[in-house]
């Protein structure tokens, strides 16, 4: 009925703008070092341990997502998955300090064709500060990604305390 | 098993259909006015966005209207709400890690 395929469908996207106090190099090193790369990477309740990154055109990325607090630990071992994955990727239309893609092979998901998930990330000077745009293809596998946002749910609700409930930048889908 | 909800909307002219039915309940000769498809084309696309449950059909003496359904729609922005708060918090962590670096270097720097 459908001749689009897991790999070539359009799908939405999310943009979010952030403006951060900050060199714009400083932004693309958290993006393009593996130490950068490890200190906020992943979905909150899992950490990262990169264990290839060449910020390059093609450049690989792999790295290891663990789960890592207990709640996260509990909800991957409820839903049978192992709490560390194996991610592969690479880096794609790089301009030093202006714009990155990455493409990372999404193929752990249960009960999902493999796909690749496309994050592309544009960076520029805003006065003493640095702006980055974020647009997010996400992809919709309801058994994971509901599953997944609702094993979250309490782990945002402390990253909301954290933060004062600070109003987000304006985002735009 | 529903198919992927954005797959059954990227397709352009489902998009220009369900475009069209924003308009209110229809029969498939109103959706093809609007719409601008030829018939055959546009009975397979209703037929793929009623099977994905984006659209509604109900008989009315000869003729079958066609509705849109709110529930798919909705759960796509609760889906893409949901997503987005994700994506919220992983930048604020980018932001904590920003300062945590910028704090490191600070301290490394040499005093007056």
């Amino acid at each position: 009925m459908n001749d689009t395929t897991a790999d070539t469908a359009p799908q939405a996207a999310i943009v979010i703008e952030r403006t951060y106090r900050a060199e714009v190099a400083e932004l693309w090193a958290l993006w393009t070092t593996r130490s950068g790369f490890e200190s906020w990477w992943g979905p909150e309740g899992f950490r990262v341990e990169v264990h290839a990154l060449d910020a390059r055109e093609g450049g690989e990325l792999a790295y290891d997502m663990i789960a890592d607090a207990p709640e996260m630990v509990a909800a991957m071992k409820q839903m049978g998955q192992p709490i560390s994955q194996g991610v592969r990727g690479h880096y794609t239309g790089l301009a030093p300090g202006q714009r990155l893609t990455l493409i990372q092979r999404i193929d752990f998901v249960p009960g999902s064709a493999p796909y690749d998930s496309k994050i592309e990330v544009e960076f520029r000077a805003l006065g003493d500060q640095a702006h980055m745009v974020v647009t997010v293809h996400p992809h919709l596998d309801p058994l994971w990604t509901g599953r997944a946002v609702q094993g979250f749910q309490s782990q945002l609700t402390k990253l909301d305390a954290r933060f004062g409930g600070a109003a987000p930048d304006p985002v735009r889908s | 098993m529903h198919a992927d909800p954005f797959e059954t909307l990227a397709d352009p002219t489902r998009r220009r259909i369900v475009e069209a039915l924003r308009a209110g309940e229809q029969p498939v000769g109103e959706v093809v006015r609007h719409a601008g498809i030829h018939q055959s084309g546009v009975s397979r696309h209703l037929r793929i966005l009623q099977e994905a449950g984006f659209v509604s059909v109900r008989p009315d003496g000869q003729r079958r209207l066609y509705a849109l359904r709110a529930e798919p729609f909705r759960e796509l922005e609760a889906w893409l709400a949901d997503y987005r708060r994700l994506w919220d918090a992983r930048l604020d962590r980018f932001g904590a890690a920003l300062e945590d670096r910028r704090k490191d270097a600070g301290d490394k720097e040499p005093g007056p």
